[in-house]
């Protein structure tokens, strides 16, 4: 079967004023299924949101391919790669990044209104009640707890299904408890509506709980 | 902190340039409005001042009529006055030479009083002056003008009276007085006299005094032996009575381009916020390394002060050349309405610039205060988040809601208090209503955009993004309302003016043809029409009637006023005029008609009498009716000719207005009548002709204000462009994460025009609104109270709408650049922590 995403050979260099070039990722490859679940781990500065921006078309190679479900990333215009990422992958981020002068519910919203796709109301309110917050739901998001902002990030990432959930040290801004919470939420919703689900963490604990592992150094990717 | 001053400038150019570019220009725009009407104010007097030291530089006082001339016996009363060293009288007349637009200010002196001519080349010789028939010296500005050489021909007129003069010499009054009328001309006393048919007449008396007596000893006695029937003035008073006539009109042009300089202050405070915004990480890090609050807060003074200082740079040179531009237009204002000269040229003091450069540095350091004056708080970095920024605006939204409310409130009690009565009272209401525009716009942002629903990602969702960073779009929208608010109240206010006009022209030209002469228009009662040539009108055999008019200055309580005869319609008739109050003079004779602004301005009433200095002192005459007048802000009245002949001698008819038969074609009629009296100087006009020309010189009049209206507008329509690159700049992690959520760069620039498109509609309904107030009070109370007339409210919907439409379209042009900015912000910029 075809991968959801799949690396070939890719790098990705960044021109340095006094260096010449960094290599911010090094000739990797990998690939992933439909329904798998897959953790990347790394220290700080290894390349691990370098390769998220890449699977999601953010940013596209230096070298090598990405492709996602069989279309290679580099290919397209940033058009294309950008209603990719709007019809096919979800994001969930380190720093929450919901807008804080919109209410829980507009920032669930968000990506409906983009995509111009009526009859979401239904998904979003089911979403925020499996993560807890539907009383929460008319709050600006200014207003909530961390933990609470990314279960509101994970509603929006996952609101119109996408292929592929991609997830940027998700709990990298949460104390332990909350932490603990939004991973266990955010593996049994893939588990449920039977996502793909890329995700990079520092946690060990965490990436133990992927189907897959992989770890970066320094921009080269290697088993755990 | 001077080197980091100048590199942290450096690296904010470069980060900002757009941003500082606008700013700069809105400044700039403003101190332009400014500087071009003090331009125009300073110079709309200076002709007459300058004429008048040319012409009596060497007197301490001069005595002038109050009725048309002097008497015979008041030159030998001056001379005879002790304290008087010398007096030497003048005869003064403005005559109009070839064609219709050109007049020669004569002024006829005595070339044996000690008065300082400034001949051209060697002395003049006298026995031409005195001996030849029409010997005048003009100036050699305007014989270079007009081609003329010495010994030149020049065909003359006043009324129907034709003249021939000689150019015999050249005076060249510039030399002395650069700011002299170019149209003085000189010529010999009693010449003059003879030539226009004024024996013995005299104008003007200049007197010197000796130095070492007071003077005002000596005015005081000159005022004693000549009475009431003359006016005793310095030159200080002179000059000062020019500038009463255009005061209000000075006054009003003063405070629209104020409102230029007070949109320009709002850019900068959006500006200045914008950067402190920006820089908030830098003044934190800048306090942690040590820096003084002091210090921080130089870094910023000086940035203002540089876009001050730059925007006076750029906007003096252009406030010259606007008000270059526009000085015909104001010159011809100041020539048709007031009679006083026109400006032949600017001259700008230095010490102007010197006011302008305070004038834009403090407006500029005005919009900086507030947001300087958050950076003096503790926590900067917290407190200048632009989130937290937008709750603080947000929260206090309510209270500055009905504060201005209040402020608007307080404006209708001083209007219910004092109305029209107090001059200022218009000036402080619409202060009031401008200050209360940006208190209550952001209450009214936040409410317009809550009411939004959006359902998609575009134009709506821009929009209703607007009331989410109020500290920053409420700044521009009620900059916008505030200019808008001035557009539609001037708007509204001139063509309310415009059609009241109109339909009192209508109601009041009803003659078919009216017959005048070219000096009319600036020597009034001294443009006679000669019996001979009215009954050649009269002969014409569709001629019906022959209404006679005769009109000169007269003077009530110390006001000049425009005061004519006429002969009284018969009962029955339709009246000619609008009555504001009592009725139309019948057949009865002694009774008064008086004009609006007149009775207003002396708080006079149908009932009481006016009083007017007569020749053989004052004539009260009882008030029957009180008349709409928009003719001039002087005021008028008139009375039957047969009462003027009683109380103020017999004299000639200044104007007909002839009724024609039935069916007869006027402008037929009219062209007869200029081929049977050919060469007779007379200006012949059809009543539409009459009334084309009234709106012309209407239209002419408020040109100016057109100029205003457009540079505030302008103004505001940067703040919205500069309000947009600021949000795109500030708020491009928010953009970043719309493009990692899948938003194509199409629907970010939909988004962004959807803001300026809002911040357009915003403005222009909260502007419109107070613009409404804003026409009540220019209309109500500035114009009643300055010039004493009713204006008809009359509201130009038309022209509304389609100011409204190009300032939403102006607004949308405005959008295009910082949407495409704002679209180009990559997903990538999703790195930076803050959203
Ligand atoms: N736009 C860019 N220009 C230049 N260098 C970049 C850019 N983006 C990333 N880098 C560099 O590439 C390397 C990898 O960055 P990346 O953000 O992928 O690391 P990371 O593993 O996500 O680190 P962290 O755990 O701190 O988030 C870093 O050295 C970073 O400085
Ligand atoms: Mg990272």
């Amino acid at each position: 079967m075809e991968p959801v995403l799949e690396f070939k050979n890719v790098s990705k260099h960044y021109p340095q004023p006094s260096t010449g070039v960094l290599k911010a990722l090094d000739d990797v490859s990998f690939s992933i299924q439909t329904g798998r679940t897959l953790a990347i781990t790394g220290r700080s500065g290894s390349g691990k949101s370098t390769l998220l921006h890449l699977a999601a078309g953010i940013d596209v190679p230096s070298a090598g391919t990405v492709s996602f479900v069989g279309r290679d990333l580099g290919e397209l215009s940033d058009r294309d790669r950008t209603l990719i990422r709007r019809d096919g992958v979800g994001l969930v981020f380190q720093f929450f990044y919901l807008l804080p002068h919109l209410t829980v519910w507009e920032n669930v919203s968000l990506p409906a209104w983009i995509a111009s796709d009526a009859g979401m109301e239904e998904r979003g309110r089911d979403l925020l009640e499996r993560v807890g917050l539907t009383a929460h739901a008319s709050q600006e998001a200014s207003k909530l707890s961390g933990g609470e902002m990314q279960r509101v990030a994970i509603c929006r990432a996952l609101l119109r299904k996408p292929r592929l959930l991609l997830a940027d040290e998700p709990t990298g801004n949460l104390d332990d408890g909350n932490s603990e919470i939004v991973m266990d939420l955010l593996m049994k919703l893939v588990d449920e509506e039977e996502g793909t689900l890329l995700y990079v963490t520092h946690s060990d604990e965490q990436a133990a709980q992927a189907d897959e592992r992989l770890a970066l150094h320094s921009g080269k990717l290697g088993p755990a | 902190m001077i080197r980091y001053f100048f590199r942290a400038l450096r690296a904010q150019l470069h980060g900002g340039l757009s941003l500082f570019a606008l700013s700069l220009f809105g400044v700039s725009i403003g101190v332009a409005a400014v500087v071009s009407i003090q331009i125009i104010n300073l110079n709309a007097l200076s002709a007459f001042s300058g004429s008048m030291r040319a012409v009596s530089g060497g007197a301490d006082v001069t005595i002038v009529g109050k009725m048309p001339s002097l008497s015979e016996d008041t030159y030998p009363r001056v001379l005879a006055t002790p304290g008087v060293e010398a007096a030497w009288p003048l005869f003064r007349l403005d005559v109009v030479a070839e064609d219709l637009d050109f007049y020669l200010e004569v002024i006829g002196v005595d070339f044996f009083t000690p008065i300082d001519l400034p001949w051209e080349g060697a002395s003049v010789d006298l026995s031409a002056a005195l001996g030849e028939p029409g010997w005048v010296a003009v100036t050699p500005t305007l014989a270079r003008e007009k081609g003329w050489e010495l010994g030149d021909r020049l065909e003359v007129s006043v009324g129907t009276r034709k003249a021939e003069l000689v150019i015999g010499a050249f005076s060249d009054f510039q030399k002395a007085t650069p700011l002299a009328s170019t149209r003085l001309a000189v010529m010999d006393i009693a010449q003059a006299q003879s030539l226009f048919g004024a024996r013995g007449q005299l104008h003007q008396i200049d007197v010197k005094i000796f130095e070492d007596v007071d003077q005002g000893d000596v005015i005081a006695e000159l005022e004693r032996s000549l009475g009431t029937q003359v006016l005793v003035l310095t030159p200080e008073q002179r000059e000062q009575q020019a500038s009463d006539l255009l005061s209000a009109f000075r006054l009003n042009l003063t405070a629209l381009s104020f409102i230029s300089l007070f949109v320009g202050g709002f850019l900068v405070f959006s500006s200045t916020q914008a950067s402190l915004v920006r820089r908030r990480t830098e003044f934190g890090l800048l306090r942690s390394l040590g820096a003084t609050h002091r210090q921080v807060m130089g870094l910023l003074v000086g940035d203002v002060l540089l876009l001050g200082l730059l925007g006076v740079a750029v906007g003096m040179p252009l406030g010259y050349l606007a008000a270059e531009a526009n000085v015909d237009r104001v010159s011809a204002t100041v020539t048709n309405l007031y009679l006083l000269d026109a400006i032949n040229q600017l001259e700008v003091p230095a010490w102007f610039f010197l006011l302008a450069a305070a004038v834009g540095l403090f407006s500029a350091g005005l919009g900086a205060l507030m947001p300087a004056l958050e950076l003096g708080r503790k926590d900067t970095r917290a407190l200048l988040a632009a989130f937290s920024l937008h709750e603080r605006v947000g929260a206090r939204a309510p209270r500055a809601f009905l504060l201005g409310v209040g402020l608007m409130f307080l404006g209708g009690i001083l209007y219910w208090l004092v109305g029209d009565r107090w001059r200022p009272a218009g000036f402080i209401q619409a202060f009031l209503l401008i200050a209360a525009v940006p208190l209550v716009t952001p209450l009214l942002v936040q409410g317009a955009t809550g009411l939004l629903r959006v359902r998609s990602f575009g134009l709506a969702y821009g929009m209703k993004g607007l009331g989410k960073q109020l500290q920053t779009t409420s700044v521009a929208i009620a900059a916008l309302a505030v200019a808008v608010s001035m557009v539609v109240g001037v708007t509204t206010m001139v063509a309310s003016f415009r059609e009241t006009l109109a339909i009192w022209i209508e109601a009041t030209v009803q003659a078919d043809v009216y017959v005048s002469t070219p000096a009319w228009r600036r020597s009034r009662r001294r443009a006679v029409l000669d019996a001979s040539v009215i009954e050649v009108l009269a002969r014409h055999p569709a001629v019906e009637q022959v209404d006679r008019l005769r009109q000169f200055f007269a003077y009530t309580n110390g006001r000049r006023f425009s005061f004519a005869g006429v002969d009284a319609r018969a009962p029955g008739e339709k009246t000619r005029f609008a009555l504001l109050e009592g009725e139309m003079l019948g057949a009865e004779l002694g009774g008064i008609m008086v004009g609006e602004p007149l009775a207003r301005k002396e708080h006079l009433s149908v009932g009481d009498d006016l009083v007017i200095d007569g020749p053989k002192g004052p004539v009260a005459l009882p008030i029957k009716g009180i008349y709409y007048d928009y003719s001039s802000e002087l005021g008028s009245a008139f009375t039957h000719l047969e009462t003027m002949a009683k109380h103020f001698g017999d004299g000639p008819v200044n104007s007909v207005a002839l009724y024609l038969e039935q069916g007869v074609d006027s402008e037929h009629v009219v062209d007869e009548l200029k081929t049977s009296l050919a060469d007779v100087p007379l200006t012949i006009r059809s009543n539409r002709r009459i009334r084309e020309q009234a709106l012309l010189v209407f239209d002419q009049t408020f040109a100016i204000t057109r100029l205003l209206r457009y540079m505030s507008l302008l103004i505001a329509v940067t703040g919205v462009a500069l309000t947009l690159i600021v949000l795109a700049r500030e708020r491009s992690a928010e953009l970043a994460l719309y493009r990692a959520l899948g938003a194509t760069r199409l629907q970010i620039f939909r988004v962004f025009l959807g803001k300026g498109l809002g911040m357009a509609l915003i403005g222009i309904v909260l502007g419109s609104l107070a613009g409404v107030v804003f026409a009540f009070i220019l209309i109500y109370v500035v114009n009643r109270a300055f010039f004493g007339w009713t204006i008809f409210v009359h509201w130009p919907i038309g022209l509304l709408v389609q100011q409204s439409l190009v300032i939403l379209g102006a607004s949308v042009l405005a959008s295009l650049y910082p949407a495409r900015v704002a679209s180009r912000v990559p997903a990538t910029e999703l790195r930076r922590e803050d959203l």
